[in-house]
């Protein structure tokens, strides 16, 4: 496990690339986080508001992102973590897989900015950002962490 | 359009258990597992969770979404409770700060309020313009210790 005193400002976070998100994924992300909002899994409601697709939840979105932190440092070390969404998510289309897989797969990445000491306890400070195989920026954002 | 006279509002304090079921499930959703079983073992196995200093098998980061959407109506009743419509909403902004590790068996008391109600952008230019709602939400656990606050922020275009 990573410890403070080894971390450098400029520490790249590995990067965490997931799955194609497809629909079940949704499906299953709307039960477990109770986000039962139909613009996540109910394609007739997604057309009467003038989209094509179902989007994944932002919080689906986060929640990898969230994966990606806690590969590389303990949760328990976390004191903070915020992001904005900046685009929306199409899963993969089953039937059109080779071309529609890279906007479902989201990339995780990030560096440390900061070391720093506040109330007594050694910090670090990191930029975060997730965006497809496409280039598109899904979110970003900072966590602070309280490492070892 | 969420109704600005809400500014303020504190919605009831509803309570929810938690569960390491839940715990498991929602790991496996973001971590995109078939199944419970081949998810990181601190989230399924309370003796692992113990190992790396957990009194229980511990929540990941954005759990704590399931508080606000698993009680007192969910989603649909808390846009409803602040006037805003469905059809134009967006999640723009989500913001954890974590006081205290939460654990499998904790009961949790969510105290959710409107902190900030404002029009972003140009009225008068279609599309241009968006309001704003963040809701803070304060997360209790039994001991009555303030173990969680998250801050989210939607837009209606």
């Amino acid at each position: 496990m990573i410890d403070f005193d080894a971390i450098q400002v400029g520490d790249a976070i590995p990067v965490y690339t997931s799955a194609p998100i497809t629909r079940t994924q949704l499906v299953r992300y709307a039960g477990a986080s109770g986000d039962f909002n139909p613009l996540h899994h109910d394609e007739t409601f997604v057309r009467m508001i003038g989209m094509e697709n179902v989007i994944a939840h932002g919080m689906f979105i986060m929640g990898i992102a969230g994966e990606a932190i806690t590969s590389w440092i303990d949760n328990k070390y976390l004191k903070k973590f915020s992001v904005h969404f900046l685009s929306m998510t199409e899963p993969v289309n089953l039937n059109d897989f080779e071309n529609t897989k890279r906007r479902a797969t989201i990339t995780v990445s990030g560096k440390v900015i900061k070391k720093y000491e506040e109330n007594g306890e050694k910090r670090i400070r990191c930029e975060i950002i997730a965006q497809d195989a496409l280039g598109s920026r899904k979110l970003s954002g900072f966590f602070i962490a309280a490492p070892p | 359009m969420a109704d600005k006279s809400k500014l303020g509002m504190e919605f009831p304090f509803y309570s929810m258990t938690v569960e390491k079921n839940k715990i498991a499930e929602f790991v496996a959703a973001i971590s995109q597992k078939d199944d419970t079983d081949h998810i990181k073992a601190i989230y399924r196995d309370e003796n692992a969770a113990k190992n790396v200093g957990y009194e229980n098998i511990p929540i990941p980061p954005t759990f704590a979404t399931n508080f606000v959407f698993w009680t007192g109506g969910g989603l649909l009743a808390t846009i409803q409770a602040v006037g805003a419509d469905l059809n134009k909403l967006l999640h723009s902004e989500e913001e954890y700060e974590y006081y205290a590790p939460i654990c499998a068996g904790d009961v949790i008391t969510r105290k959710m309020k409107v902190v900030e109600m404002y029009d972003r952008g140009n009225k008068e230019r279609k599309g241009w313009h968006a309001q704003v709602t963040i809701l803070e939400t304060e997360m209790i656990n039994q001991r009555g210790e303030l173990v969680l606050k998250a801050r989210t922020t939607f837009m209606e275009k």
